[in-house]
């Protein structure tokens, strides 16, 4: 069953098409909805690309919601923290990542 | 005596009408924001939810503990009527008494705990604030502490706190805070995680201490004994040396961690905007969780004034500005924070001004990290806690040209000014501007236009005559 999640971006420009490390919520109701995963994954615009993906909404650092989720397969789930230093930008700590 | 605890404060304000139980269930996840904020954009009741969607029966969240004047003036146990003067005077009357806290060997705080692995932050019923926020806030009306470890000075302040996953938390001290020049002055230079603990659910005047703005070095927990009149009973963390007050609904125990980060935020914030820095938080690892039976989480569903922030920040700010001011030699006669304004506005009397003055004023609002981006000054002639006065005097005796003045900077300034952009919020770039509305200090007497106003218009024994006369011109009402 497809599940939903969102991410939250700067701006929506910087999300690519293709794999990503980035961080999730899980939207799944119930106590643990909101729970956060960092995950490798991979993205597309179009869910026909990724036909058994989940969705992935995607909000800006203003909380604005972008109207069209994405198609997402997650690959591999990570510890979900990052390596870095206390108020570093943890956006520049994931594309370390890559 | 103010209340011993947030249960006592709950039934105070009960009595007095000003809070309202909500039994029916209610969803976390954005229903208790929605009814919460709309009762604080209608200045209403605190409202304790006793019935939360996904959680036991008893478990509850108490929105608004001190979002109206009423609910201070319950804190600080005078009438509820007390007039904002007023309680900006009896603030500032216990804001310089200290009482040291005392140590207790129990504490209800303590009744449950959850350890290492048994802790599961989700046990508890933190609510998802707002739509859009980055996840569900356990700290929103919190006193997050922590210690310098060389002279063991003890930091409580008011932080917000979100939950990343069961055991761990992000969170966003300004860069400039307290506890940010802890973390970074201490614990980054050796590698080391920091003890943190974050309180929920403390009686009302250790929030309010919490979010005052006590300088570097000074133990709030002593503040809040002066503030109550009364020492705050403290208890030992389970998991570190951190000392708690003991009479708190929960308590986080854990480690804010020097090497690994994860996103935070955004979140709507104080100024009444989802705006500062998302992405550039803090992790903490929490390593217990102790809590009261039937804990009750303390929230505030931040955004347009009036609310919890507006209201305290207002008093517990405006206090430490004018002891600033006055410790810098500036001649302040009273410093008012309108809420309204959302401490991004504040508004500073003095007993003769000019624009060396007003210089001043502004040069000690910049000096260090900077919360306030708008000043006005004004004379003695104007009463700063009334708005249609200092609107007035704003409009009529602030040159737009001369009277003027900026102050850039960079490093220190305050990511939650919505009006900055997202380049200035990163870099902590702004701009403070001082609103100098008092006459020229080098204006003659006979040249400063005369107030049109009946105080400043008319003889003493005209003005006598018209009061005591007042009644029997058939106008009725106070003259």
């Amino acid at each position: 069953m497809k599940r939903e999640y969102v991410t939250f971006v700067r701006k929506l420009g910087d999300l690519t098409e293709g794999k990503q490390t980035l961080f999730i919520k899980d939207l799944t109701p119930g106590p643990r909805k909101y729970d956060t995963k960092l995950v490798r994954a991979e993205l597309s615009l179009s869910p026909n690309k990724l036909p058994t993906g989940d969705s992935l909404w995607v909000r800006s650092e203003t909380g604005y919601l972008h109207p069209r989720p994405w198609a997402m397969s997650i690959l591999e789930e990570l510890p979900p923290h990052v390596t870095g230093q206390p108020w570093q930008d943890v956006f520049a700590a994931l594309r370390l990542l890559k | 005596m103010p209340s011993v605890d947030l249960r006592d404060f709950i039934a105070a304000l009960e009595r007095s009408g000003d809070l309202v139980r909500i039994m029916k269930e209610v969803d976390w996840d954005m229903e208790v924001g929605a009814i919460s904020r709309r009762v604080f954009e209608q200045a209403g009741p605190a409202l304790l939810f006793e019935k939360i969607k996904d959680y036991p029966p008893g478990y509850s969240i108490l929105n608004g503990p001190v979002a109206t004047w009423r609910r201070v003036a319950i804190a600080l146990d005078l009438p509820p009527e007390t007039s904002v003067r007023q309680l900006y005077a009896a603030y500032e009357e216990r804001h310089q008494k200290k009482i040291e806290p005392v140590v207790v060997q129990s504490a209800t705080c303590q009744e449950n705990a959850m350890i290492g692995p048994e802790v599961d932050i989700y046990q508890l019923p933190a609510p998802m604030v707002h739509e859009g926020d980055g996840g569900r806030y356990i700290g929103t009306w919190d006193i997050v502490i922590t210690k310098d470890p060389e002279t063991g000075w003890t930091n409580w302040g008011t932080y917000r706190f979100m939950i990343h996953t069961k055991d761990l938390l992000a969170g966003w001290p300004q860069a400039t805070s307290h506890l940010a020049v802890i973390m970074k002055g201490k614990y980054l230079p050796r590698k080391q995680a920091m003890p943190i603990a974050i309180v929920i659910g403390c009686e009302p005047l250790c929030h309010m201490v919490a979010t005052d703005p006590y300088k570097l070095g000074e133990d709030e927990v002593a503040y809040a004994g002066g503030l109550r009149g009364a020492p705050v009973e403290i208890i030992q963390c389970k998991t570190n040396d951190l000392m708690v007050p003991a009479r708190c609904e929960i308590v986080i125990e854990g480690e804010l961690l020097p090497d690994r980060i994860a996103i935070e935020g955004p979140f709507g914030e104080y100024p009444g905007y989802r705006s500062g820095t998302m992405g550039e938080g803090v992790l903490v690892q929490i390593t217990g969780i102790t809590h009261r039976r039937d804990p009750i989480i303390t929230l505030s569903t931040l955004g347009i004034p009036p609310d919890d922030s507006s209201i305290a920040a207002s008093l517990t700010a405006a206090i430490a500005m004018k002891r600033g001011l006055k410790r810098h030699g500036i001649p302040v006669t009273d410093v008012y924070v309108p809420p309204e304004g959302v401490t991004h506005l504040v508004i500073v009397g003095v007993e003769h001004g000019g624009s060396k003055v007003a210089r001043e004023v502004l040069d000690y609002f910049t000096a260090r990290r900077v919360m306030v981006s708008k000043v006005i000054v004004i004379e003695r002639d104007v009463d700063v806690f009334d708005m249609n006065q200092v609107i007035h005097a704003f409009s009529t005796k602030c040159h737009p040209g001369r009277g003027i003045t900026l102050e850039h900077y960079e490093g220190r300034g305050n990511a939650l000014t919505p009006c900055y952009s997202s380049d200035e919020r990163r870099r902590l770039k702004g701009t403070s501007v001082v609103f100098d509305a008092t006459w020229p200090e080098d204006w003659e007497a006979e040249a400063i236009p005369i107030k049109a106003s009946f105080k400043t218009t008319y003889p003493e024994s005209v003005r006598q005559k018209v009061l005591a006369n007042w009644e029997s011109y058939g106008l009725g009402g106070k003259p």
